[in-house]
């Protein structure tokens, strides 16, 4: 009897822990935290928190429990990141989600996304610079995008073995996207710029709402067909949802698909970050890497947004280039906090939404180039 | 392999320019086209008044009748042809009116002739034969 408890002991966690364990449930209990109580980002930070919980539970090998196992019902789950098959449903119900009025009203505004993909491209050199493989380097360059479902369709593509790290890493920095760009924002911008009017966008109708996703997803996916996974989705969703007469599809993809698939992502992605695979030299390199992208990006949307008022008649905000890394909605909403500060009647949301939503095209694109070029 | 060396050999450099020009390219086109989408809906909406407008653009291109107004000199002379033609058939070939007002002495036959064609009065038929317009002959003399 006593060799029986000797043996149940030396199966628990208890017995089989060991400092990564603790360090990554610190970690996963730090991002439900900072979901619940902070609200930064919570339906992606809580999944993903417990899922870290999950996947860091230690357990013997060969008992099928772990993700990594093949026979696990974790690792089936897993299956979605791998195949890249998570990352296009959760573009789906983005784009059922998405009102691309604002950007159809100052199509202009476009370039700030497109302008902010600089920081993908300038980190995916730095990456290669640290000694990183140029798949590798490609996925932690997507980093910068800040657009999570980008990031680990990419990663699945192009070095598997880092999904968990970059996912993470693309996820918290999300989330702490009103921590890292306000600085950025501030730094980069005089107070007169922070104080500029955006002028009203014009009435956009609804036919015009019905073909940009038709005439969007045919002219990039003609142009880079590997970014069409995700482009056609987001495109399809859009379209779903501006057709009204699929407005069922829409629904269903913007809640029932959208919802489930966040779980799972969220949790699977949190559960790959097993301690002995997440807490790596590696994985450092990546987060000290991945918020450089950000910074970048958000350096580059708001530095394009200067540029271009050298040429516009009707200066534009130079904060909402700040939006230009996607993030949506999260870096619009900073850059209305931060125009508020200067002016508490000077409404940015609406505005910042066009480069936020552009940034989104533009870091799907920007992964189908680094994707066709690596294959 | 690490720094400038190792960005040179994955080819790094040119991987980045191409890139965020395709993505600038990309978006830049996109931008371009939805520019104009509103406008292109706006013509096709009014697309009748475009049909209108073509319309009126082939219109004007169709030379209308020439109004000529004749001179004294002219008139005279094509009253003279007048008197010619009355001997003739109702279909003429002109080279035989031009040779019967030669003969006849009615002063510069080439010139009136060329005249009372360009004012429609001596009218273009069928088979390469001219017909006289009795009705505008009374109406511009």
């Amino acid at each position: 009897m006593e060799h029986l408890f000797i043996e149940f002991f030396q199966n628990t966690g208890f017995y089989l822990c060991d400092y990564r364990h603790v360090v990554m449930i610190i970690v996963g209990s730090i991002f439900i935290y900072l979901g619940i109580v902070k609200h930064y980002e919570p339906l992606l930070l809580v999944p993903i928190g417990f899922g870290m919980l999950v996947g860091n539970i230690p357990v013997f090998e060969g008992l099928g429990l772990g993700i990594y196992e093949d026979n696990s019902v974790l690792h089936y789950l897993y299956y979605g990141v791998t195949l890249g098959i998570y990352p296009p449903l959760i573009f789906l119900g983005i784009g059922a989600m998405t009102d691309f009025s604002t950007l159809l009203a100052r199509p202009v505004l476009m370039l700030l996304g497109a302008a902010a993909q600089a920081g993908v491209f300038i980190t995916f050199l730095g990456a290669l610079a640290l000694g990183f493989a140029p798949n590798e380097a490609a996925s932690i360059g997507i980093i910068g995008g800040a657009d999570g479902p980008t990031a680990i369709f990419l990663s699945a593509k192009l070095a598997p073995t880092l999904i968990g790290p970059i996912a993470v890493a693309a996820y918290s920095y999300m989330a702490l996207v009103p921590v890292i760009q306000p600085p950025i924002m501030n730094l980069l911008t005089t107070k007169k710029e922070r104080l500029i009017r955006m002028e009203e966008p014009r009435i956009v109708s609804k036919r015009e709402k019905i073909l940009f996703p038709i005439i969007a997803f045919l002219l990039c996916c003609f142009l880079a067909p590997a970014a069409l996974p995700l482009l056609g989705m987001l495109c399809f969703g859009n379209l779903l949802k501006e057709a009204v007469v699929t407005e069922r599809l829409a629904v269903a993809a913007r809640n029932a698909i959208i919802d489930s698939v966040t779980i799972l992502l969220g949790l699977t992605v949190g559960a790959s970050t097993q301690g002995n695979v997440f807490l790596t030299p590696q994985s450092v390199g990546i987060f000290a890497l991945g918020a450089f992208s950000f910074c970048v990006a958000t350096a580059c949307g708001l530095l394009f947004a200067k540029l271009m008022n050298l040429f516009l008649k009707t200066k534009i905000n130079p904060l909402i280039g700040a939006a230009g890394v996607s993030a949506v909605p999260d870096s619009a909403r900073v850059v209305q906090m931060v125009g508020q500060k200067e002016d508490p009647t000077n409404f940015l949301l609406m505005h910042a939404m066009a480069p936020n939503i552009s940034g989104v095209i533009g870091s799907a694109l920007a992964a189908g180039v680094l994707w066709s070029f690596m294959s | 392999m690490y720094g400038l060396q190792a960005i040179s050999a994955s080819n790094g450099w040119a991987i980045a320019v191409v890139g965020i020009t395709i993505v600038f390219t990309g978006l830049v086109l996109l931008s371009f086209f939805i520019n104009q989408l509103h406008k292109i809906l706006d013509i096709w909406d009014n697309r009748s008044d475009l049909t209108a407008w073509k319309e009126n653009l082939f219109r004007r291109k169709v030379p209308g009748p020439a109004i000529i107004s004749l001179t004294g000199e002219q008139k005279e002379s094509a009253r003279q042809f007048h008197m010619l033609v009355k001997k003739l058939d109702d279909a003429f070939p002109l080279p035989r009116l031009l040779k019967i007002a030669q003969v006849s002495g009615i002063s510069l036959p080439h010139s009136n002739l060329a005249a009372l064609i360009g004012t429609g009065i001596i009218k273009r038929g069928e088979l390469g034969m001219f017909t006289w317009d009795e009705e505008l002959y009374r109406k511009m003399l």
